[in-house]
């Protein structure tokens, strides 16, 4: 468990996503689907989200979200959404279903991943040339239970074919204890902060382990429940407030405030 | 013996102001009403006042699709579910899903369909719940409406929204937006959808006789119509999340909490 510890503190300088809603030439505008972004198409050239009409004269939002130009390209950052599995991705994962082959397992997203018991197993070098010769009778599903929660990586995802899994890797496998809460996962990178700024907040102020994927999913385990409540309710109001400016700064006061209130250090 | 009720319609649909019965004039809307993320366990959902009618819709998806043989291996399918509840009418209504809610649910599905990108996401579905709380005329374009908000709220990438109105004829004279009675007693019957994606037309079906020259007259009444829709659909979905940013929340509630001592 302590090694586990050590991993996730590791982990906040992996966590480094970009945030766009903190830059500053995010603007605040919020668009809606089919909202016209500009009709100069000459400067501008259509990014993440939106979509060139028939004529090519006006540049059209796909989704609701702000509106984002970086360079010359304009983009639309979703606030609301669904996951879709990328390859790389770390996400938690729920084990749902096991035969003697696979494991099936619910990573919040449109198709179940599989994870194959020859991802599960560190491939270590076997007797004979070449690490050649690996006894077979290792590849079963005796690892995992079914209500397990696994940190994951997708090693493969596209359109077409179920998401494939594996275990093997840093900070991946069983988590032992704690609470998995999920939220909408275009807000994510809200809870991240920029250079990991809202997670370290987070962390400091309520003594918790926190592990935030890609996928909606947040574990967390923290000293007692007053902390772990108090860290779902920060986290469940970042969710809703993903899109205003100064967040950081706002869910610090709002921490030190509540912590006043409740008692509790 | 069962209390036997004839359907009784006014022989007028004008008053002597002349003005509607509901004192509307002919190119007047009902007061429509939107919200949306109302119900928590849906992906998107909204909730639609249009005069009488009162409708929820939410959206689920893209999701494996039940029955298994329904799912298309190049693209992805979208399932409305049209249904009225039974208290939604004046008759109690069977609650058997019947023909006129399986063919409602197939003209609405078709008519958000143009607007999303099913090709993107093969072999699952999206699926749109309708439920009609409360009936007064013009459902399946209340229907169209909230339904496009509902997929809107649910982040599911859409080239635009897709607004509904009916137009028709009253007594020989064409109006907006028809109510219950004025659809079941008057003369012609035209509901309309449109996306606002390059303003094409997803929905048009008619009912009673008109000439050419009305259908024009028609079309150019419901544009009118529909633009004030559209604009009360942006209005809903954007000031869901305008509310948040404009009050720094903390303040506020410290205020109040200090009011309160």
């Amino acid at each position: 468990m302590e090694d586990n510890e050590e991993q996730l503190k590791n982990e906040e300088s992996e966590q480094e996503d970009f945030d766009d809603f903190e830059e500053e030439d995010t603007s605040r505008d919020l668009v809606v689907p089919g909202e016209v972004l500009t009709e100069d198409t000459k400067s501008f050239l259509p990014g993440r989200g939106t979509i060139l009409n028939k004529e090519k004269n006006k540049i059209i939002s796909l989704n609701i979200g702000l509106k984002h130009i970086k360079k010359n390209y304009i983009n639309v950052i979703p606030l609301r959404g669904f996951y879709t599995p990328r390859p790389g991705d770390k996400v938690i994962a729920l084990v749902v279903d096991k035969n003697p082959v696979k494991y099936k397992c619910d990573i919040n997203a449109k198709d179940f991943g599989q994870l194959k018991p020859k991802n599960t197993i560190k491939k270590g070098k076997g007797r004979g040339f070449g690490g050649r010769n690996e006894p077979r009778e290792d590849y079963n599903t005796e690892r995992y239970d079914i209500g397990d929660i696994l940190v994951v990586k997708i090693l493969s995802a596209d359109r077409l074919n179920k998401p494939e899994l594996t275990t093997v890797g840093k900070y991946l496998g069983k988590k032992f204890g704690g609470i998995v809460i999920s939220i909408n996962s275009p807000k994510i990178p809200r809870v991240i902060g920029r250079n990991g700024s809202m997670i370290k907040m987070l962390k400091n102020l309520t003594k918790c382990n926190i592990f935030v994927t890609q996928n909606g999913r947040i574990w967390l385990k923290g000293e007692d429940l007053a902390h772990e409540r108090l860290l779902i309710e920060a986290i469940y109001k970042i969710a809703s407030e993903a899109h205003t400016i100064g967040l950081t700064d706002r869910m610090q006061e709002f921490l030190i405030n509540e912590k006043k209130k409740r008692g509790i250090e | 013996m069962p209390l036997i009720i004839k359907d009784e319609y006014p022989e007028k649909l004008f008053r002597k102001d002349g003005k509607r019965l509901d004192g509307r004039e002919r190119n007047e809307l009902r007061p429509i009403k939107m919200e949306v993320g109302v119900i928590k366990n849906a992906d998107g959902s909204a909730y639609l006042e249009w005069g009488n009618n009162k409708i929820y819709a939410a959206v689920y998806g893209p999701r494996e699709v039940h029955p298994h043989h329904l799912a298309k291996p190049d693209r992805g399918i979208l399932r409305v579910f049209y249904r009225m509840a039974t208290y939604s009418v004046f008759d109690r209504k069977r609650p058997a899903p019947g023909r006129r809610e399986k063919e409602i649910s197939m003209i609405i599905s078709d008519c958000i369909e143009p607007v999303l990108f099913l090709e993107l996401y093969p072999g699952t579905s999206f699926e749109v719940f309708i439920e009609v709380m409360d009936a007064d005329g013009g459902t399946r374009c209340a229907s169209v409406t909230v339904a496009a908000l509902a997929l809107a709220d649910a982040g599911i990438p859409m080239k635009s929204l897709v607004t509904a109105v009916a137009v028709g004829k009253i007594d020989k004279e064409l109006v907006v937006d028809l109510s219950g009675i004025e659809d079941k007693a008057g003369g012609a019957d035209l509901p309309y959808a449109i996306t606002w994606f390059n303003e094409e037309i997803s929905l048009l079906q008619f009912d009673g006789d008109m000439d050419l020259d009305e259908l024009n007259k028609f079309l150019d009444l419901a544009k009118n119509a529909l633009t004030s829709i559209y604009q009360i659909q942006l209005e809903t979905l954007k000031s869901k999340f305008l509310k948040l940013s404009e009050e720094p929340s903390i303040e506020k509630e410290e205020a109040l909490i200090e009011g309160e001592k």
